[in-house]
């Protein structure tokens, strides 16, 4: 909300509050240890995965259940770098065919994921993002694009 | 009638919002502003007949009561008035509506009985109108709770009392708009049994949340669909606790309708209605109703590149940034034409590219293949 400098619901008592959506969308929040301890331990079991050479099942348990809300920063930044390490050892000829592979939610979750790798290109190789985004909006469609802009669960 | 679509084209601006008479010899049509314009049929096409000036910001719905003739209309100037056609001057009369909101009018519909009216807003309510007797006069009551944000559009149960609300707070709910000493006590549905006014009745998520652009209960009233800006169509069953979300690849639906209980079509920023099917329990979506047409690609003479360049400082004939579709822009409308609610027949689409557009259900429902009785 950078565009917006001045709060326009600052004397408004009942105002819709970004909590509130938080709070509807994703229910109860956990312990944050907890949160932290499952992402570590999807990072161990995605990377053991991909020295099996088991990509496909890499990509999927890496976007299995990602960190929603607030408190979460560190969680969602460990999460984000496993996801990064899939997609980056995957071969842009492959990609295509990944892609089809993954369920709705999945494709959605990754879209996601691949906007939240853009947003650090200096951590990031975005040319390659770009691949997997072009190759994903080829399947998933504009759609995939508008619901990671619409949906408030940020990764 | 034909099978093609048959597109009228008003040039007069965006179209915001449309209504048809019970015969659908008589359209009224808002271009985005304050004022309302009536045609009437004649042959092929629509001539003007009258207008309706009374708002003094932009017209955001209309609605015209099939039986009564009435029409009634909402603004952003937080008014409504309904409209009765006065038999010796053939002048429209408007009376104002009582609709106590301090922001945008945003949405209205007739209930189907047509003694009450439900006026959306952006005030957090919504709120129902009926006809004081005693003080001559439309006034409202205000469904308020749980309500977050605007509400940005409405549709009636069959019974007339249930109100379904999609809303900006990325819900839709469904309310009770018993009025006592209008409505006779409804008979118990799946949504409820005891319907007091206001009483909430369900209220839904598509899960990725989104502003709720349209909402529209199946012609028994069993089942809900609403319309996100999340891609999403939402088909909601309380009878059997069914819940589907479908995610489309396309841009956000803004208006939604159902042809039969198994059929739905919805339309927005994808410019062409989209039809989503049950086969089964199992809700899919089916097909584009509107058959991309790519139109001959005549620009290779050196005048035309010349042109486009000079126009559009293109100067290759690429018509990547053309739209296929008939309508050339948003729909910001659809609905139903003719037909029973059971079978629709044909509807109409309104959209910004200023056309309104009826369509024949019958001939999708015969070249897919699946005809649904």
């Amino acid at each position: 909300m950078a565009f917006r400098k001045i709060d326009i619901d600052a004397l408004e008592e009942d105002a819709f509050g970004e909590d509130e959506i938080d709070f509807q969308e994703i229910g109860e929040l956990r312990p944050v240890a907890d949160v932290d301890a499952q992402v570590n331990s999807r990072a161990q079991e995605v990377r053991s995965l991909l020295q099996r050479g088991n990509t496909s099942g890499a990509l999927s348990t890496s976007l299995q259940n990602p960190p929603y809300g607030a408190p979460f920063h560190a969680a969602k930044a460990r999460n984000t770098q496993t996801v990064m390490e899939v997609l980056n050892s995957i071969k842009v000829s492959d990609v295509p065919q990944l892609v089809k592979s993954l369920s709705p939610e999945e494709q959605d979750v990754l879209m996601k994921y691949l906007y939240a790798g853009m947003a650090a290109p200096e951590q990031n190789n975005s040319g390659h993002l770009l691949a997997w985004h072009e190759k994903l909006t080829e399947v998933a469609g504009q759609g995939c694009i508008v619901r990671v802009i619409t949906d408030r669960r940020t990764v | 009638m034909s099978d093609s679509p048959i597109v009228n084209e008003f040039n007069q601006g965006p179209i915001s919002c449309h209504a048809f008479n019970g015969d659908r010899t008589e359209l009224a049509i808002c271009f985005n502003t304050n004022v309302v314009t009536i045609f009437r049929k004649s042959g092929a096409s629509w001539t003007q007949t009258s207008t309706l000036v009374e708002h003094d910001k932009p017209v955001t719905s209309i609605d015209w009561a099939p039986k009564s003739n009435r029409i009634v209309t909402c603004s952003q100037d937080r008014n409504a008035y309904v409209w009765t056609l006065d038999g010796a001057s053939h002048q429209w009369k408007p009376t104002l509506v009582l609709l106590r909101i301090n922001r945008a009018a945003t949405f209205v519909r007739w209930s189907p009985e047509e003694d009450k009216f439900a006026v959306a807003s952006g005030s957090r309510c919504i709120s129902v109108c009926y006809f004081e007797e005693d003080n001559d006069w439309w006034v409202g009551k205000h469904i308020k709770k749980p309500i977050r944000s605007t509400v940005l559009s409405i549709d009636w149960h069959p019974n007339n009392v249930l109100l379904a609300a999609g809303c900006a707070d990325m819900k839709a709910r469904v309310f009770s708009a018993f009025i006592k000493g209008i409505d006779k006590k409804p008979a118990p549905s799946p949504w409820g049994e005891k319907l007091p006014f206001n009483t909430l009745c369900g209220e839904f998520s598509n899960g990725a949340g989104g502003w709720i652009h349209g909402v529209a209960f199946s012609p028994s009233g069993e089942s809900l669909v609403f319309t996100g800006h999340d891609s999403t169509i939402t088909v909601v069953s309380p009878g059997t606790g069914d819940i589907q979300s479908i995610r489309a690849p396309y841009l956000p639906y803004l208006s939604v309708i159902w042809l039969n209980e198994n059929q739905i079509v919805a339309a927005g920023h994808d410019c062409a209605p989209h039809l989503f099917e049950r086969k089964g329990q199992q809700w899919a979506f089916s097909a584009s109703l509107d058959a991309a047409v790519k139109k001959a690609d005549v620009g290779f003479t050196a005048r035309d590149t010349f042109r486009r360049m000079d126009s559009r400082a293109q100067s290759t004939t690429s018509t990547d940034t053309e739209v296929h579709t008939h309508h050339q822009n948003t729909i910001n409308s659809i609905r139903s034409f003719s037909g029973t609610p059971e079978h629709v027949e044909q509807f109409s689409t309104s959209a910004i590219d200023g056309k309104l557009i009826l369509w024949n259900a019958d001939s999708i429902s015969r070249g897919l293949g699946n005809l649904h009785l």
